[in-house]
């Protein structure tokens, strides 16, 4: 009849504990911490691209960027930690493209604006010309 | 019992396959590449190979081709794979952008050079227009210096017939002022004239004034004057006296009683009688002419005392010239 004794030993009572412990850290890992850096990183690159009026220039991209950064905060609220970290990071990508869009947008047109200056005043120097002959 | 027993093998067999078969799919879908990181590598690759922009940004390109580059590992996760794959998406564009936009830039101070350019050759042809529009005014200067010293040389005769023309203005303007005084002078004579011929109730005709002397002057069948009547040829006297550059016609009329050729030398005869006392009072004969009209013109009708009264006068008719001027 020893037998039952023997059951109940603490060699016996391991495998629970530790299936436990087990337990516990994957239910940790399940909810890691907020992606502040990433959130914060997008919030900062919207607003860089609000300054150099991308509302203007590339709407579309910036309006993609606010939304996925509202995605990645209501991901937050979820506690879905990794789409949130993803959507942050996406609308940080999508901020900066609006911003460098912007910058090339605002580049051409200065350019075209000198190319049609040189033309003129070629023009009216040809005309001056002409007319002093 | 033996279709339980076949059964029951079939099923075993069923379940090994079926976790074989899921085994198999699970490593393929490890293995499998995701299909999307081909696009962001061929924009990328298409980018590189621009000799615009290849090599205009290169952080944003580094970080493109880096973003490219973990999207194309293999993925465990699809939710994972997909959003590498969406970053070096847009990564690639965005270096793209950048690019661009350095590109413009470059560009920009090459239009800027050649703005200079235009400017620069523009002045220097204004210069250049200027230069030789200076030559031509300097020729012309020495020209029109010539004509100044003419036109100097014209000034001076001009002030001259200035000063004389000033001169012969004075001279106008004396003169103006001596018509002036004439005027006015003229124009008190003229309104006296008119009062003294008021006074002879002398009447303007087409052939000057007429002033009537009444029968009272003469008797009956007489060319004598009578000597009361004379104030009023004195009056007549004074007129012409004022006035020497008018001529007198003196006419005789009678009524019809008598002969016409009785009447015509009596006429005649009174005329020359009003005539002679005017030439004794000092009017020059040389301005008095006589008619005798008899009873040719009569001025009323001579079926009453009155109205042969009225045709029984002498007219005085005043050449009209100095008159008629006014």
């Amino acid at each position: 009849m020893n037998l039952p004794i023997t059951a109940f030993s603490p060699t016996r009572l391991r495998w629970p504990i530790g299936l436990g412990v087990i337990m516990a850290i994957g239910a940790c890992a399940s909810t890691p911490p907020a992606p502040t850096a990433a959130l914060q990183a997008a919030q900062q690159a919207i607003t860089v691209a609000e300054r150099t009026d991308a509302g203007h220039y590339a709407p579309a991209e910036l309006g993609e960027a606010r939304s996925k950064l509202a995605a990645a905060n209501a991901a937050v609220g979820g506690s879905h930690m990794v789409a949130a970290e993803h959507l942050a990071e996406q609308s940080q990508a999508e901020a900066e493209l609006a911003s460098a869009k912007t910058s090339a947008v605002k580049a051409t047109a200065v350019n075209a604006e000198l190319t049609q200056g040189n033309s003129t005043l070629v023009e009216e120097m040809d005309r001056s010309a002409g007319e002093k002959k | 019992m033996k279709t339980s027993k076949m059964g029951r093998t079939y099923a075993r067999a069923l379940i090994t396959l079926v976790v074989a078969a899921a085994m198999v799919a699970g490593c393929s879908t490890t293995m499998v590449k995701p299909s999307g990181p081909t696009a962001a590598r061929s924009k990328l690759t298409q980018l590189q190979s621009d000799p615009r922009l290849a090599s205009r940004a290169p952080v944003a390109m580094k970080d493109a081709e880096v973003a490219v580059a973990s999207a194309e590992l293999p993925q465990r996760d699809a939710e994972l794979a997909a959003h590498l794959n969406y970053i070096a998406d847009r990564k690639v564009d965005t270096a793209r952008e950048l690019a661009e936009t350095r590109y413009a830039e470059d560009q920009r101070l090459a239009l800027r050079q050649q703005r200079d350019n235009v400017r620069l050759a523009a002045r220097t042809r204004e210069a250049d227009a200027a230069i030789s529009q200076a030559a031509a005014a300097q020729a012309e200067g020495a020209s029109q210096k010539a004509s100044a010293d003419a036109a100097r040389d014209d000034a001076s005769l001009a002030r001259s017939d200035a000063q004389q023309a000033h001169r012969d203005a004075d001279q106008a303007r004396d003169d103006a002022s001596v018509a002036k005084a004439a005027t006015a002078n003229a124009e008190e004579q003229s309104a006296e004239l008119l009062r003294q011929l008021d006074t002879l109730q002398a009447k303007m005709t087409d052939r000057g004034l007429v002033v009537t002397l009444g029968d009272v002057l003469f008797a009956s069948g007489r060319a004598e004057l009578r000597s009361s009547t004379n104030s009023h040829l004195d009056k007549l006297v004074a007129f012409l006296g004022k006035y020497p550059e008018r001529s007198v016609t003196i006419e005789g009329h009678t009524d019809s009683v008598g002969s016409s050729q009785y009447n015509q030398d009596l006429s005649l005869r009174r005329a020359n009688a009003v005539g002679a006392y005017l030439t004794s009072q000092g009017v020059v004969p040389g301005r008095i002419r006589t008619l005798g009209k008899g009873e040719a013109e009569p001025v009323a009708g001579n079926d009453s005392a009155d109205g042969r009264q009225q045709n029984r006068r002498v007219e005085v008719i005043i050449g009209n010239q100095a008159v008629a001027q006014r």
